[in-house]
């Protein structure tokens, strides 16, 4: 097989995190190449790559046999490789039809001026290759999410009429927000574009990876581990190749969970909001981990941010050492001893152009008591005794966090929680984007928290992750809680048990 | 990794200008020193440079209560009007509360900036729009207070107010007033929590709410600041002029903005402090004097500042943090 679109030892850094290490995949014409691998094993980066979202450090790029350079998404696209993006790139307030032609109206202007009725014309053809019956003139932000889907994949195929060439179409997880009609809609309409494209399909889900695709591809900590055609190969086959060596139990550091206190900090009851989740109980303890697993739209994202403030509650009741109470906002949430380790650590983490020390007191300033300022001397002793305890690598304690890489950054996240002395911590996917050995520092911290008397939130991407580090588990689906599993050390769930009640 | 952000190598230009920015402005004020001097010595004799800091004290107190606001990554438009209400202010009530009627002026700023920062803050209005709003307001509160007029303080009604241009060792009583602001800034910006705060939220405002920090009390506080000092500044601007009016703070707003970013501070917030405020402050006195001793026309004067403000704005701006310009 020639390849259409290759990669040869492509490297790709960001500050302080190397995302993909030597890549070589090749895509051939009219196939279905799947990649799949954890949060952070370098799927979306490779595709980002390849859709010219991304220009790489070191290596090369191969397309119809000549080394090409992709400088941003038009070049990729006048190359004819499109992308239809895990987080909707659909511009909410313009029309289908300006959303599939965005940037490209150009074909459509006589003497200036925008012919709308062929604009809108091209746009219904476009659809009707995807099969969907959705009248071009609609505004975005009135569509489904699966109808936005499909909308993103159209725009991705309009690129055939551009460009003279084999279409190579990029889908980063177009699924997950899916109902199962529309994701056999999605896959006919995929097994038909072979015949004009070659695409590759990322997904977490196993399965679908393996009925729509002809190879696939694992990655792992920014390298391809595998390579193996789809057919005559298991979804746990591909389990034990993604995730590897991490079945290690101490990875997770099991051996240090030890049980936690009686002593309930949090008890939720009935607690709902609006139609994001609806009916939560659960009691946390003193030093629990509670790990909450549940697919997007499950409710649990939703849920972890009330906890913190940022979404009240609408029904039901929720209480801190014994008083009900409503946080209404972060500064209420901080006030009854909750911390929050946010997803998005770069936006709501972290000041990143501020010190490393001013991070760390952020949530709680050293103040002289008497005149009510802030002690300065106290700060910096502060600061130096944290950067001992929790090992943070940074040059000085007045470095911007900017400068510091992912794994250092999400210890200063903690280290402003662990300075404000909170009893409970919401960790919103603590370690999205480290690299393993960050990943070891952060378990151990979650257990020497939890040994301390912490009470812990989890939610994470990976089942792995959360069964490993939980001592107790809520399931979520459709915003309800579906299951309960007690996770000892010795007596782990199943990933796959637990699965039954997410999908 | 979704969330990680491609810096692309333009990191050496990035550096030079960052180490510029921080330097510039004092090098300035040096430049701008040692020129004038060279070119008309007779500045520097003790009565025109007690003019000319007594000039730069009101600016630099106008200056100074805006920095709060903007270090927090907003704007107040409305300054030049709550000087101006405020020297209205003391002009109407001198006959009345003889001195009282300045603290009275200064309370009328900082009801002024309450008002514009709850508008901002409860309304979730941008401040640019809610301060030029407000700033209409109090503009038309001077003007119907004052009955259209300037009026000079002694016809207020008020025989003997020499007190109001006092003078310490020779020196006037604003500019020790100036220098009391300065003081009292800097320990505000750097002792106070709200300091900390305020450069925390123009420097990273989610993170610092998701932190726990009430973003919201802290943006009011920048507000009252902004418009006590702004009040202060027209108390100070009515001693010179011995008279209050509502225009009385006219074509202040620019420099004062000017000398804000001039000396250094981001006009998105985050970094920047009242200190370089006042060296700004300096460097834009020092032009308008050289302005005027070469003749150029006053109106001509706000081009000038016009150019400087985006030169300064160019020099300062870290472009790295803002791909996006609005």
């Amino acid at each position: 097989m020639t390849a259409l679109l290759s990669t040869r030892r492509l490297s790709k850094a960001f500050v302080g995190v190397q995302a993909l290490r030597d890549v070589s995949v090749d895509i051939g014409a009219n196939e279905v190449v799947g990649l799949i691998g954890e949060n952070g094993a370098g799927k979306s980066t490779l595709m980002r790559v390849f859709a010219g979202v991304y220009g790489p450090t070191s290596g090369e790029i191969i397309l119809h046999g000549e080394a090409v350079q992709l400088r941003n998404p038009r070049d990729a696209a006048d190359h004819g490789i499109g992308m239809v993006f895990q987080e909707q790139s659909l511009i909410l307030n313009l029309t289908v039809a300006e959303n599939i032609y965005l940037g490209r109206e150009g074909s459509f202007c006589r003497g200036g001026l925008i012919d709308w009725r062929r604009l809108n014309g091209a746009a219904r053809r476009q659809l009707e290759k995807v099969s969907v019956d959705i009248d071009p003139r609609t505004r975005a932000s009135e569509l489904s999410f699966a109808a936005r889907q499909m909308v993103e994949l159209a725009k991705a195929l309009s690129l055939e009429e551009l460009v003279d060439r084999h279409l190579v179409i990029l889908l980063d997880e177009p699924t997950s927000v899916l109902e199962q009609k529309e994701i056999d809609l999605l896959f006919a309409r995929v097994r038909d574009l072979k015949q004009r494209a070659s695409l590759v399909f990322v997904s977490h889900r196993l399965d679908e990876v393996l009925e729509l695709s002809d190879r696939v591809y694992v990655m792992k900590d920014g390298e391809v581990v595998a390579h193996l055609p789809a057919k005559g190969t298991s979804t746990s086959e591909l389990h034990q190749l993604m995730v590897g060596r991490k079945l290690n139990a101490e990875y997770y550091r099991e051996s240090k969970q030890r049980r936690c206190s009686e002593e309930v900090v949090m008890r939720a009851s009935g607690l709902s909001a609006g139609d994001a989740y609806r009916d939560v109980d659960f009691a946390l303890r003193k030093g629990e981990v509670l790990g909450i697993a549940g697919v997007v739209g499950s409710g649990r994202e939703e849920l972890a941010r009330t906890l913190f403030g940022m979404l009240p509650h609408t029904a039901g009741t929720l209480e801190v050492d014994g008083q009900s109470i409503v946080l209404k906002r972060p500064s209420d949430a901080v006030r009854a001893g909750i911390g929050y380790v946010p997803r998005e650590r770069r936006v709501e983490g972290l000041v990143l152009f501020l010190s490393v020390l001013t991070n760390m007191t952020l949530a709680k300033l050293p103040m002289v008591t008497r005149t009510r300022t802030i002690n300065h001397a106290a700060e910096r002793s502060l600061g130096r005794d944290w950067v001992k305890k929790l090992r943070i690598r940074t040059p000085s304690t007045v470095t911007l966090c900017v400068n510091l890489s992912g794994g250092n950054q999400q210890k200063v996240v903690l280290t402003k929680w662990m300075n404000a002395n909170s009893r409970i911590l919401i960790l919103d996917h603590p370690t999205r984007g480290l690299d393993v050995g960050a990943k070891e520092e952060v378990y151990e911290l979650i257990r020497d928290l939890s040994a301390n008397g912490v009470a812990i939130i989890l939610t994470s991407d990976t089942l792995e992750e959360t069964i490993g580090l939980c001592h107790t588990i809520l399931v979520m689906r459709d915003a309800r809680i579906t299951a309960r599993f007690d996770a000892p050390p010795t007596q782990k769930p199943s990933q796959l048990a637990l699965i039954k009640y997410m999908v | 990794m979704d969330s990680v952000s491609d810096i692309r190598p333009r990191k050496a230009t990035a550096a030079i200008l960052h180490r510029l920015s921080l330097f510039a402005p004092g090098l300035i004020l040096v430049v701008l020193i040692a020129v004038i001097g060279l070119v008309t010595p007779e500045v520097f004799s003790f009565d025109t440079l007690i003019v000319v800091l007594a000039d730069t004290a009101v600016l630099f107190v106008l200056a100074a209560g805006v920095t709060f606001v903007i270090m927090l990554g907003g704007i107040d438009l409305s300054i030049q009007a709550v000087a101006s209400l405020a020297s209205v202010v003391v002009a109407a009530l001198v006959g009345l509360l003889g001195f009282w009627s300045v603290p009275a002026a200064v309370l009328v700023g900082a009801l002024a900036g309450l008002t514009s920062g709850l508008i901002h803050v409860v309304l979730r209005i941008p401040s640019f729009i809610a301060t030029l709003a407000t700033s209409g307001v109090y503009v038309a509160a001077a003007l119907i207070l004052s009955g259209g007029r300037a009026v000079t303080l002694t016809q207020a009604g008020r025989a003997d107010v020499e007190w109001i241009r006092a003078t310490v060792l020779g020196i006037p009583a604003v500019i020790l007033v100036g220098a009391a602001v300065a003081v009292a800034s800097f320990f505000v910006q750097r002792y106070t929590a709200f300091g900390r705060f305020s450069t925390a939220i123009g420097a990273g405002e989610e993170a610092t709410w998701a932190s726990g920090v009430k973003v919201d009390k802290h943006k009011v506080i920048a507000f009252v600041l902004s418009g006590t000092f702004a009040a202060l500044a027209g108390v100070m601007l009515t001693a010179r002029m011995s008279s209050g009016s509502p225009e009385l703070a006219n074509q202040l707003l620019l420099p004062a903005i000017a000398s804000v970013i001039v000396g250094g501070t981001a006009i998105t917030g985050g970094v920047g402090s009242v200190g370089r405020t006042l060296i700004g402050a300096l460097i834009v006195s020092l032009v308008r004097i050289g302005m005027t001793f070469v003749g150029v026309d006053i109106f001509a004067q706000q081009i000038v500042f016009g150019v400087i403000l985006i030169l300064a704005v160019v020099v300062t701006i870290d472009r790295g943090k803002i791909p996006i310009v609005k």
